[in-house]
């Protein structure tokens, strides 16, 4: 099964969240974890990006590619980019995959390619 | 609410300093207590944002306490990110404010020097959030260089105004003696030349080597006193008239409008509201400019350009020392370096300078107003202080 990540949909008023929050940004009511999980879509358009050549002591990469995606539904969302030439506005899509190791775990996050 | 008034100023050299946290914290505060003319107080803060995972040292306020021998004054350490420096010199303010207290040392420290670079990119890094930026690999640097590729897209900005800034604040620090950077810098060499991309790597892109400020270690110090209390001790009558503080997203790519820096414009405008001042007013500023990009946004954040037209303001010359509104003339985060708990602190102590006359060969002639922003996260917790001179 494909892996996700969520969104957080408030019970009480519908907004939207990710990342998730204690208590709903948008009615201010819901201070009890009353939120459904929704997955975030996967495919979306580049709105900024950066390629990193100083990464943190984990990183046994040279460099890293990272943008802001705007996803199909309008939220947006950080990942990793594995796009040789990006462009501001492309079209691009995502995969769940392992973005940082440690020692002991590993995490997963999105990591997108030209769609 | 009582007015508050800075009497005295301290400062260590900000670089790579082989003594302890506290004793670094310390010597700047003696300079701040000498200048004052105080051996007591009745609180002091002190802002830092590492001691615990860099220095492997909790608890900093009690050990500058007893190491100022100001025992049995009230005590405690203040966390806000690299806004931690405006953040306790808030506390500091209240505290007098209020009737509280009537002498408040607030001093700032740090040295992230004791780790590698890599560490220390790591360690401001885990300012970020947790599970949607910082598992990426995000760092400080490529916030800025999103940010800032998104400002070239929309305003024009090009890399050789980013250059600009830097060679700006990086030679203006050699009229500072306490400056990290004391190494003159020209725009053939970082960015003209054909050795200028050898000099001027990416760090992130497309930010360069030289938009970034340096890893340094330092203390900064300022006492804030009462109205009754500044009389008595006869320093020049300095008030800290305004103060605003204000949160954004944690995640930055939630701003609706990812070119806004929201936070740094409401901290400004809640600032000159109390103060009763209007950007036009400030004489010269302190603004927090860890990378290039962030002296130009916040010079429009704050109000003293349009949106949009800080690097044109910046390319006329106005944000330079004789300029409309001159910027970091003590070199800024940038040549003074940053230290990021002292940093807030560091801006006041510069200003402060400025408002008594003090400032050689940077003094912006006659200046009797001032302004500094410290500027938390990504823009996510941001201070912004008024002061004003009075005598």
């Amino acid at each position: 099964m494909a892996r996700e990540i969520y969104a957080y949909k408030c019970r009480l008023c519908g907004t939207m969240h990710y990342p998730f929050r204690m208590v709903c940004k948008g009615c201010k009511q819901n201070d009890f974890f009353e939120f459904d999980t929704v997955p975030l879509p996967k495919s979306g358009k580049l709105l900024t990006f950066t390629r990193v050549y100083n990464l943190p002591a984990q990183y046994e990469v040279a460099t890293l590619g990272l943008g802001i995606v705007e996803l199909e539904n309008g939220m947006r969302m950080l990942g990793q980019l594995e796009i040789d030439e990006p462009t501001i506005g492309m079209a691009v899509k995502g995969s769940v995959e392992v973005v940082r190791k440690e020692t002991y775990d590993d995490y997963y996050g999105m990591v997108f390619t030209a769609a | 609410m009582r007015d508050v008034y800075v009497a005295g100023i301290g400062i260590t050299t900000f670089t790579r300093l082989e003594y302890p946290l506290s004793e670094i914290a310390s010597y700047a505060s003696m300079m701040a207590l000498k200048d004052a003319g105080v051996t007591e107080v009745d609180q002091l803060y002190v802002a830092n944002m590492g001691a615990p995972r860099v220095n492997h040292q909790t608890a900093l306020a009690s050990a500058v306490a007893d190491s100022l021998s100001l025992l049995p004054a009230g005590a405690a350490a203040i966390e806000n990110g690299p806004a931690s420096g405006a953040a306790a010199i808030k506390a500091g303010f209240q505290a007098v404010a209020s009737g509280m207290d009537d002498v408040v040392l607030v001093a700032g420290v740090e040295r992230m020097r004791e780790v590698n670079n890599l560490e220390a990119t790591d360690f401001v890094a885990t300012l970020t959030h947790p599970l949607t930026e910082y598992i990426y690999g995000v760092t400080l640097p490529a916030h800025a260089a999103m940010f800032t590729r998104l400002y070239m897209e929309k305003y024009g900005v090009t890399e050789r105004h980013l250059a600009m800034v830097g060679v700006k604040n990086q030679n203006a620090a050699l009229n500072n003696e306490w400056a990290h950077l004391q190494q003159e810098i020209s725009m053939e060499g970082i960015l003209d030349s054909p050795e200028a991309m050898t000099n001027n790597p990416y760090v992130a892109e497309p930010l360069r080597f030289f938009d970034a400020c340096p890893v340094s270690d330092g203390g900064a110090a300022i006492i804030l006193v009462s109205e009754e209390k500044a009389k008595e001790l006869g320093r020049p009558m300095i008030r800290l008239s305004g103060i605003g503080q204000a949160t954004d997203t944690h995640a930055v790519f939630e701003r609706e409008e990812p070119t806004d820096l929201l936070a740094v414009r409401k901290a400004a405008k809640d600032a000159f509201e109390m103060s009763g001042l209007t950007p036009e007013d400030i004489d010269v500023a302190e603004l927090h400019d860890a990378f290039t990009i962030l002296e130009i946004a916040e010079s429009e954040e704050v109000g003293f350009f349009p949106k949009g037209e800080g690097h044109t303001a910046l390319e006329k010359g106005e944000t330079a020392l004789g300029g409309k509104i001159p910027i970091n003339v003590g070199g800024g985060l940038k040549g003074r370096g940053h230290p990021v708990g002292a940093t807030g602190v560091a801006q006041a102590w510069e200003i402060v300078t400025q408002l008594r006359g003090d400032g050689g060969k940077r003094q912006v002639e006659g200046a009797k107003t001032g302004l500094s922003l410290n500027f938390g996260g990504f823009g996510n917790n941001v201070v912004c202080l008024t002061y004003v001179r009075e005598d």
